[in-house]
């Protein structure tokens, strides 16, 4: 009997939930009328200019999952977080490393010793002081919580955080991680009070130094951020920022159209013809980081077999695919990475050449082609492109099956097996984005033979000692020349190994309303609105 | 009666029991891991285990669903595995909107095919039959995203009178519950239709006709109300679907409802989220379901309810 | 007086049918304008589904990566899709494979849920019981929901779409008969046949499904149309057949992506959606109009 009571309990809760839930959500409803009124008396006592608030509204394609910058994995929670925090270092619009908080920076020879100088004068939004201490609290934070995200990307490696100064902080490595400075990029500071006394508000109200401050998140709907008028940085910008989540391309599209949005993001390819052409938008891209390929397990027959591996490269069209699945975007991937990467070769690509794969193919003891499945997530875009290399690979006597599955049974399927010999997967359609900065993670997980699944993404089951020494050890040295040698090294020798069927790098494409400035999208595809203003 | 009441009630206990016995083994059967898609595809596997051990992912099942049931008890929800934050305040800002937006739906569609289906009745084999039907029909026969993006298409980008989504006001529930509601109101126009055409053969309408009441209140008091059992069971199952939200129609109108965070949460495989949302559907389905067999009791006396 | 009337009515259509049904039903049928329409629109989709493959003017699977997303034309009937490929050719081979996927998911779902319903109506109590509260489990899953995680479970795949269609439409279709089965349990005649010692079996058979016909008719032709409907969600969400497909659901979803700039794309196979989804629902209401013994045209 007491389980009934409590269960009815409980439901009488989700009933006087519901009804409270009523208030939160008919309140966008009054807020903007009750907000106006308030601003405006604001206005005239504060402003005698009857300045209107600006209001940007953008719509990006997926909802936020969370806005802990240390917990951080989904590109548009990394953009809101962006507007609001900031970290030591960050990233230039071509995705390159600059110093944001940090006034000055030194790295020691067995890249293990990182020194900040701060930045002074800089506040949280809380009015707490960003100095040596706070940069401490945020470093330990993430040092000694192995459940985020930072943690196992290079903070793990944290063993000392010395303040020296009000001003400067040394942080020193157990080992060498090359990949150390973009993750001080990524690493957002937050207030140290928040971290200290209220730790579980980060997900959903964070606090940082940022040029906007949180504003109001209401789930699945709408998050929206505020100027923060003692930045540090100064500037320029609009009061107020919305961020929508709409999934539905078709939806988004309209919503800039109409005007209900300011800026969408991303533009579908397919639609980026009209839009342009339609009056008040412009369209805008910008070449990604972001590489398209279909892995081949290397492992398994017969994709073991270089030559099947290269004549299945000959088959495709790569013009042909970036027309058909990219609508005419993009540019063919000619190396293991894309160019925007730092340390990129390019590579001479495979021209399609339909004998030559044919040969290839009848060499390696298949005359009259082959079956073979290909892998893929749900996506309308991988679907497509899935068609796309089935349709190719017909030419060169290879029936294709298509499995799509959704991205979780998918993942379940590929990191289900244990070792090589246990993969049922034979290619994959996929897409792998890293920093411009940050060659090690675009290369290490997808090719080194520690990294085949479940420990990580090589897919591909690429296992060459020698290409695994290259990235070792450029993993452990600051000498560029000798860097710069061993990628183009790594990326000759992969790409002629065919581990992959190199399809593309995908153009960013972004739509704005053409009185809007200062929405800029960059290479990983991160919003920067710091400097939004609409005319 | 209110004993009725209370003892479907109390029945609904063990139901939801095992509703949410089901509903868990049935989550953890789906494949997919939770831990390795919160930590992300280039995780390791040491990073993907320590995920899967903060979020408590790492004891038996079994276990699992007792921690999950005890925490639901004491009236806890469970947190979320993908955002962190507490299931109820994922729902808060969810449930009304979609209650709302069931409710408009459904009241709409009602009245217009109850409407219609009178019409067509009366009118039998006449043009206004054919007229009404090929309208119910037509509702019925387009796929609801279909519809949904030519409706956006139309008074969104076009006539720019509506919003294209969201929820921002009244106007925002329009599209969306014209999309959702068409389908229901071909439904309830067709059953109206049908049934009433039924009653209005047998032989208490006749009787009644022969004893020269008025065509009008043969109509309405007889036959509609006699037509109205069917149409009932149809609004009732309807409107039990419709509680869990419209995937499809939420996810055109970017409307933020259960059923967007439904699927949201399943493709993350957020299994306290899921559990709960599942339990919540369940508990007002089984209420919908009540109150359409009570109104079964009121419209035809001869049917009894079983105390 | 009334019962024992009716019982005879009864017997008096099942005697018919005996001597000359497709006579006796083609007689009624053909005053059903729309409905014969429809059928006869129903009848050629039947022909073009299995003729189909043999006549189109082109390979529905072959691309031409030359003519992506034309507009009708002379050349291209129904225009060409984001490959090249002819539409007109995959709506015509498409069709079997959505034929076969509403009608075979229908059919699979109407005899179980029906046995389910008439069991569940007839017996009442705990028979009733259980059979309700497992179909409420499965329908207090909101409409998709099992649908998808059917196939998340199953896999990708035509079949697979075929089940999980079906599995939803099971507790529509007992719910369904079981609240005509309440009704017509009531009936006297059911008391008599009972007082007469006939067995369960015959008594849901003989007297009680057909009492549940007229919805049953009714509602099949909806589901049939819903079905296809229904693999086209599933579609939408990514999980119905697999896409190189043809189906018609496959391409409307693929298809909408375009919607702005090549709206032939989406709008044939909406059109074939809706064609056919229509004459399914004609149909449907003409033969209820004729089957029904309660329903005379005066």
């Amino acid at each position: 009997m007491k389980g009934l009571k409590n269960f009815i309990f409980l439901f009488a809760m989700i009933f006087v939930l519901a009804a409270c839930s009523n208030d939160d959500s008919t309140e966008p409803v009054n807020e903007p009328a009750k907000e106006s009124t308030e601003s405006s008396t604001a206005g005239d006592s504060n402003k005698p200019t009857s300045e209107k608030a600006q209001e940007l509204v953008i719509a990006v394609n997926e909802n936020f999952i969370s806005m802990d910058p240390h917990n951080t994995g989904d590109t548009n929670s990394n953009s809101v977080q962006a507007a609001m925090m900031e970290g030591l270092l960050g990233f230039d619009a071509e995705g390159q490393i600059i110093k944001v908080l940090a006034e000055d920076y030194t790295i020691s020879e067995d890249t293990m010793t990182y020194i900040f100088k701060l930045k002074q004068g800089v506040t949280f939004h809380d009015g707490e002081a960003f100095n040596a201490e706070a940069v401490k609290t945020n470093i330990e934070r993430i040092t000694n919580d192995s459940s985020l995200r930072l943690y196992s990307r290079g903070f793990s490696l944290v063993n000392g955080v010395e303040i020296l100064g009000e001003y400067e902080i040394k942080v020193t490595l157990s080992e060498p991680y090359g990949p150390m400075v973009t993750r001080f990029a990524v690493a957002k500071m937050m207030s140290p009070k928040i971290i200290k006394e209220s730790i579980e508000d980060i997900p959903k109200n964070p606090v940082g130094t940022g040029p906007y401050k949180f504003g109001k998140w209401v789930q699945g709907d709408y998050l929206e951020i505020e100027r923060f008028d003692e930045y540090w940085g100064g500037g320029d910008r609009v009061d107020k920022v919305t961020f929508k989540p709409v999934p539905e391309n078709g939806s988004r599209v309209a919503m800039l159209k109409t005007g209900e949005a300011h800026a969408i993001y991303p533009v579908p390819a397919q639609n980026q013809a009209e839009l342009s052409n339609t009056k008040d938008v412009k369209v805008n891209s910008v070449p990604s980081t972001i590489a398209r390929y279909v892995s081949l397990n290397t492992f398994s027959k017969p994709l073991d077999d270089i030559r099947v591996r290269q004549a299945f490269n000959y088959a495709v069209d790569k013009d042909a695919f970036l027309k058909v699945v990219n609508s005419g975007l993009g540019v063919p991937l000619d190396s293991i990475i894309p160019s925007k990467t730092l340390y990129y070769k390019q590579q001479q690509v495979y021209n399609q050449d339909i004998e030559k794969g044919k040969a290839l193919l009848a060499e390696a003891g298949y005359p009259d082609g082959l079956e073979i499945e290909i892998w893929g997530n749900t996506n309308s875009d991988t679907m497509k492109g899935m068609q796309f290399i089935q349709q190719q690979l017909k030419q060169i006597g290879v029936t294709v099956i298509i499995k799509s599955m959704e991205e979780a049974t998918l993942s379940d399927e590929i990191y289900g097996a244990q070792t090589p010999e246990e993969a049922k997967l034979k290619m994959w359609y996929v897409s792998w984005s890293s920093y411009a900065s940050d060659v090690t993670n675009a290369t290490k997980p997808l090719f080194h033979s520690e990294s085949f699944p479940p420990n990580s993404a090589n897919t591909a089951y690429y296992n060459n000692p020698e290409t695994d020494k290259m990235m070792d050890e450029a993993n452990s040295i600051s000498d560029e020349a000798r860097k710069t040698e061993l990628y183009a090294n790594l990326q000759d020798t992969i790409y002629k190994d065919a581990p992959w069927i190199f399809l593309g790098v995908d153009e960013i494409l972004y739509g704005v309303r053409s009185n809007v400035s200062g929405v800029i999208v960059n290479p990983t595809g991160g919003l920067d609105v710091a400097n939004a203003k609409i005319n | 009666m209110l004993k009725y009441i209370v003892k479907r009630i109390v029945e609904m206990i063990p139901i939801l029991i095992v509703v949410s016995i089901l509903t868990f083994l049935f989550i953890h059967l789906i494949p997919g891991d939770p831990a390795r898609l919160v930590a992300g595809k280039d995780a390791t596997l040491e990073e993907v285990e320590n995920v899967r051990k903060s979020l408590g992912l790492d004891k038996p099942i079994i276990m699992q669903y007792f921690s999950y049931m005890k925490n639901l008890v004491s009236g806890e929800l469970g947190t979320s595995l993908t955002t962190g934050l507490p299931v109820i305040d994922m729902f808060k800002t969810r449930f009304m909107p979609s209650i709302y937006l069931t409710f408009l739906s459904m009241f709409w569609a009602t009245i217009l095919g109850l409407l219609i289906g009178i019409f067509s009745a009366i009118n039998k084999n006449k043009w206004p039959d054919y007229l009404g039907m090929v309208t119910a029909v037509s509702g019925i026969s387009l796929p609801g995203f279909w519809l949904g993006l030519i409706l956006i298409q139309i008074f969104s980008v076009t006539f720019g009178i509506l919003p294209t989504g969201g929820l921002n006001g009244f106007s925002s529930y329009i599209l969306p519950s014209i999309t959702l509601g068409a389908g229901i109101m071909s439904m309830i126009a067709r059953f109206t239709r049908s049934s009433m055409l039924e009653t209005m053969q047998s032989d208490y309408i006749r009787t009644g006709r022969a004893k020269g009441l008025k065509e009008r209140t043969v109509i309405v008091q007889h036959a509609l109300r006699n037509s109205l059992i069917s149409v009932v069971t149809v609004a009732g199952l309807q409107f039990g679907f419709l509680l869990g939200g419209s995937v499809v129609v939420e996810t055109v109108f970017s409307f933020p409802g259960m059923g967007r965070l439904l699927i949201d949460s399943i493709s993350f495989r957020d299994y306290p989220v899921i559990q709960s949302a599942l339990l919540l559907f369940a508990f007002e389905f089984i209420l919908v379901n009540l109150i359409v067999d009570i109104l079964y009791t009121k419209l035809n006396p001869k049917i009894q309810l079983q105390s | 007086m009334q019962s024992s009337s009716l019982v005879k009515q009864d017997a008096i259509v099942v005697k018919h049918a005996k001597y000359s049904p497709v006579r006796e039903f083609w007689r009624a049928f053909k005053k059903q304008k729309a409905a014969l329409v429809a059928s006869i629109f129903i009848v050629l989709l039947i022909v073009i589904a299995f003729v189909g493959p043999y006549i189109v003017p082109y390979d529905p699977f072959e691309p031409d990566y030359n003519a992506i997303l034309q507009t009708p034309s002379a050349k291209h009937l129904a225009g060409t899709d984001e490959y090249g490929r002819d539409i007109f050719s995959r709506l015509i081979v498409g069709s079997k494979i959505s034929l076969t996927v509403s009608f075979s998911a229908v059919f699979l779902g109407l005899i179980l849920g029906t046995i389910l319903g008439l069991i569940s109506g007839y017996f009442g109590g705990w028979i009733d019981k259980i059979i309700m509260r497992t179909c409420d489990v499965l329908f207090s899953f909101p409409d998709l929901l099992l649908a998808i995680a059917i196939v998340a479970i199953l896999g990708p795949g035509i079949n697979n779409v075929i089940i999980a269609v079906m599995v939803f439409s099971i507790p529509s279709f007992a719910r369904l008969v079981r609240g005509a089965t309440l009704n017509a349990k009531e009936n006297v005649y059911v008391e008599a046949a009972k007082s007469m010692g006939a067995s369960h079996v015959r008594i849901m058979y003989k007297h009680i499904f057909p009492e549940t016909i007229s919805e049953l008719i009714i509602f099949v032709t909806m589901r049939v149309g819903t079905a296809i409907l229904a693999a086209s969600s599933l579609s939408f969400l990514g999980l119905g057949a697999s896409p190189e497909m043809p189906e018609w659901g496959v391409m409307l979803s693929s298809g909408r992506d375009y919607l702005g700039t090549a709206t032939h794309v989406v709008l044939m196979p909406g059109i074939a959606i809706f064609l056919t989804v229509l004459a399914f629902n004609l149909i449907g209401d003409g033969l209820r109009d004729v089957l029904d013994p309660k329903i005379k045209n005066n």
